[in-house]
C-alpha cells in the first residue's frame, strides 16, 4: 500500500548537529498521526523535511510515494500549517483566500470561506489584528482549501489559550472526519492524545523513539508490578522503563503476548501518556549516559 | 504573484513614486532655470566655440568664457550639495525594496506559508525578483536621466562630467547602482533573515563595494593620457574638454616634479611670474595626468558592466541560499 509519509534513514544536519537523524516511519494513509516529543526533538525539522521547506542531509522522504521537492505537484497534495501559523499580518482573511487561489492549481474557496463564515471570523480585518485562536483557524482554513491528501500541522495549538486550543482541535477533527485527509500533527502536550489520534510517533533527541498506530502500540506494551529483584518476566522483548521502590518494581515492557501471568507479576494495561512518558524518559536517560560516558 | 507581490510592495511603490515626484519638484524648475541662463548668457555657445581639444591658444573669448563659467558657478554652485543627495537615492531604492524582500518573509515566517503552496520557491523568487526589479529598473532609468539632464549646465561650467559625484549622478550607472543595491539587499537578506540587520549590512557593502571602485578601479579603468607643454606657450587647458585631470604640476628640465598641483603662465617674459619660470631652468614645463573626456561613455560602460556582474552574481548566490532555507 502506498504511504501517505515514509521516511527511510531520514537525516537533517545542522552544522554538525543532527536535528533529526536515522528517522523511518511509515505513515498510512487515513491515520491522524500526533508527532510528540519535548522541544528540540526534531519535529519541526521533521515536518519541514515532509513539506519539502528543507532537502535531507541522509535518506529520504516520500510523500504518497513522490519526493516533496520533486515539483509543485507534490506540494499541491500537502497543507501545512507552520509554527505559530505565519500570516500575511496586513492581509485581510478575504485577500488570503483570494491569495491561496492564484498559488495553488486546486482550490476550493468556498470551503474556506464557509469554515471561517461558521467560525464568526472577520473578513476584512487584517489577520495580525484577529486573535490568536481566530488566526490559527485562518490558517487551518487556508490549509484545508487544497484540499490535500495529507494535513501537516506544527505546534499548531501550542501559542493559544486551553479554549482555543480545544476549539482548534474540534475544528481539525471535524474537518479530518469529513475527508479522506491523512493528518500529522506535532505536540509536546500529551493530553487528549488519546481522543485525537490513532497513530503515534514520538520523536526525542533527533531519533524516531516509537512509531506505530496507538491500537499497536497499546496492545504490544504492558505494566508489570511485582517484588523487587525478582526475575524479568519470560516472554518481554524489551523492559522500557523500570522503577523500583524498596520491595516493588514496576516494568512498563514491550511484549506481544505473556504466555501466563508469571509468578508473583501482576499485568496492567498502559495508558498512551504513560508510554509516551516512559519512553521519552528513558531516551532522555540514555542520551545522558551517552554525554557523560557511563554505561548503565 | 503578479497580485502578490503588487499587495505586498504597493506602500513601498506609492512612497518611491512620492519620492520621485518631489524629487522632480525640485529638479524641474531649477533645472529650466539653469538650462535658461546657460543659454542665454551665451555660456553655452561660447563652450561650445572652445571645442573638445585639451589645449587651447588662450584667446579674447577663451577668457570671456571662463569669466561666464565663473558667474555661473557662483550663483548655481550651492545647487551642487543636491547632487550629493543623488548619490545616495539609488541606494536607497535598492535596500528599501532589496532586504525587505527575503528578510521580511523570514523573520514573519511567512516563507512557511507561501513556499508549502502550489508555486516553487525559485519560481516565487524570480517572479518577486522581476517585478521588483522591473519597477528599480525604471525607477532608475527615469531617475538617471532626470538628474543627467539636470545637472548638464552645472558640470560644463564647473568641471567635467567624468569627476567624481559628477560621473555617478548622470548616464548610464545610477541604473547599474540601483540593481546592485537591490540584489545586495535581496542577498544580504538571505543570509541575516531580518529586515533591519539586512538593510545595515547591505548599505554597508554597497558603501565598500561603491567606494572601493569608485576610488580604486574607475581611475585606471584605461591608462590615463599625458600632457605636457611649454611654460612659455600661450596655450592653456581647454575647460569646455572634458577632461578628468587626475594630477598636474610643473616638471623641470629632467622631468622631475618640482611644483605639485601647481600651474604657471603664460606671462610675459619681464614680469614677476616670467622670471620665475626662467629661474626653473630651461626644459620646465607644464605637466598633467588625465582621462580624456571622451572616454565619458566608455568608463559608463566598464563600470555598469561591473556592476551588472556583481548584481548578477549576487542574485545567483541569493537564489542558491534561498533553496538552503527553511
Amino acid at each position: 500500500m502506498e504511504q501517505a509519509l515514509e521516511a527511510e534513514g531520514l537525516g537533517k544536519r545542522y552544522g554538525r548537529t543532527w536535528a533529526l537523524q536515522d528517522c523511518s516511519l511509515q505513515l498510512p494513509p487515513g491515520r491522524v498521526a500526533a508527532l510528540v516529543g519535548p522541544n528540540g526533538a526534531g519535529k519541526s525539522t521533521l515536518l519541514h523535511l515532509a513539506v519539502g521547506l528543507l532537502k535531507p542531509d541522509s535518506g529520504r522522504v516520500r510523500v504518497f510515494g513522490r519526493e516533496p521537492r520533486g515539483g509543485p505537484e507534490v506540494l499541491d497534495e500537502i497543507g501545512f500549517v507552520a509554527q505559530d501559523t505565519p500570516l500575511y499580518r496586513d492581509f485581510t482573511a478575504r485577500e488570503l483566500i483570494s491569495l491561496g487561489g492564484r498559488l495553488n492549481r486546486r482550490w476550493d474557496a468556498a470551503l474556506a470561506r464557509d469554515r471561517l463564515s461558521a467560525l464568526h471570523i472577520p473578513p476584512d480585518r487584517p489577520v495580525g489584528k484577529l486573535s490568536g485562536g481566530q488566526r490559527a483557524q485562518v490558517a487551518l482554513a487556508l490549509a484545508l482549501a487544497k484540499r490535500p491528501r495529507l494535513l501537516l500541522l506544527d505546534e499548531p495549538v501550542a501559542a493559544l489559550d486551553p479554549l482555543a486550543r480545544r476549539e482548534f482541535m474540534q475544528a481539525l477533527m471535524g474537518a479530518v472526519a469529513e475527508s479522506e485527509t491523512t493528518v500529522l500533527f506535532s505536540s509536546h502536550l500529551l493530553a487528549e492524545l488519546e481522543r485525537t489520534c490513532d497513530h503515534l510517533i514520538v520523536l526525542q533527541t533527533a531519533h524516531v523513539q516509537l512509531s506505530g498506530s496507538v491500537d499497536e502500540l497499546l496492545d504490544g506494551h504492558r505494566l508489570l508490578i511485582g517484588p523487587r529483584d525478582a526475575a524479568t518476566p519470560a516472554g518481554v522483548d524489551k523492559v522500557v522503563r523500570a522503577a523500583h521502590t524498596e520491595r516493588q518494581s514496576t516494568l512498563l515492557v514491550r511484549s506481544r503476548a505473556l504466555p501466563a501471568p508469571a509468578s508473583g507479576w501482576t499485568e496492567h494495561e498502559v495508558g498512551l501518556e504513560d508510554l509516551v512518558l516512559a519512553y521519552l524518559a528513558d531516551a532522555e536517560t540514555r542520551e545522558a549516559e551517552t554525554a557523560w560516558e557511563v554505561t548503565a | 504573484m503578479i497580485w502578490l507581490t503588487w499587495r505586498q510592495h504597493r506602500k513601498e511603490v506609492l512612497y518611491t513614486l512620492i519620492a520621485l515626484a518631489a524629487l522632480a519638484a525640485i529638479l524641474v524648475p531649477t533645472g529650466l532655470t539653469m538650462h535658461g541662463r546657460f543659454e542665454d548668457t551665451g555660456l553655452k555657445a561660447c563652450m561650445d566655440g572652445l571645442g573638445t581639444a585639451s589645449l587651447i591658444p588662450q584667446t579674447e573669448s577663451a577668457a570671456e568664457c571662463q569669466r561666464l563659467a565663473n558667474e555661473f558657478q557662483q550663483k548655481y554652485s550651492s545647487l551642487a550639495f543636491v547632487a550629493v543627495l543623488f548619490v545616495i537615492l539609488p541606494v536607497f531604492v535598492g535596500v528599501f525594496f532589496g532586504a525587505p524582500l527575503v528578510a521580511r518573509e523570514l523573520e514573519q515566517g511567512t516563507h512557511r506559508f507561501v513556499w508549502t503552496q502550489g508555486v516553487s520557491r525559485t519560481r516565487w523568487a524570480l517572479a518577486k525578483l522581476g517585478l521588483i526589479g522591473g519597477f528599480a529598473l525604471l525607477v532608475a532609468v527615469v531617475y538617471a536621466l532626470g538628474v543627467s539632464w539636470w545637472f548638464t549646465p552645472l558640470v560644463a561650467a564647473v568641471g567635467s562630467r567624468m569627476e567624481y559625484l559628477a560621473f555617478d549622478v548622470q548616464g548610464v550607472v545610477p541604473v547599474a547602482y540601483t540593481l546592485f543595491a537591490l540584489a545586495l539587499g535581496v542577498f544580504t537578506g538571505t543570509y541575516w533573515r531580518r529586515v533591519l540587520p539586512a538593510m545595515g549590512v547591505a548599505l554597508a557593502g554597497f558603501t565598500v563595494v561603491r567606494g572601493g571602485i569608485e576610488l580604486l578601479a574607475r581611475p585606471r579603468y584605461l591608462a590615463p593620457k599625458e600632457l605636457t607643454y611649454s611654460l612659455l606657450s600661450t596655450d592653456q587647458p581647454n575647460s569646455a574638454s572634458g577632461d578628468w585631470i587626475q594630477s598636474h604640476g610643473v616638471r623641470d628640465g629632467s622631468g622631475e616634479l618640482i611644483m605639485p598641483d601647481a600651474r604657471m603662465g603664460p606671462c610675459p617674459a619681464e614680469s614677476a611670474c616670467g622670471q620665475e619660470i626662467q629661474s626653473l631652468g630651461p626644459g620646465a614645463h607644464q605637466w598633467q595626468l588625465y582621462q580624456p573626456g571622451d572616454r565619458f561613455w566608455l568608463f559608463q560602460g566598464i563600470e555598469t558592466g561591473i556592476f551588472l556582474a556583481l548584481t548578477a552574481l549576487l542574485i545567483v548566490l541569493a537564489l542558491r541560499r534561498l533553496r538552503t532555507l527553511a
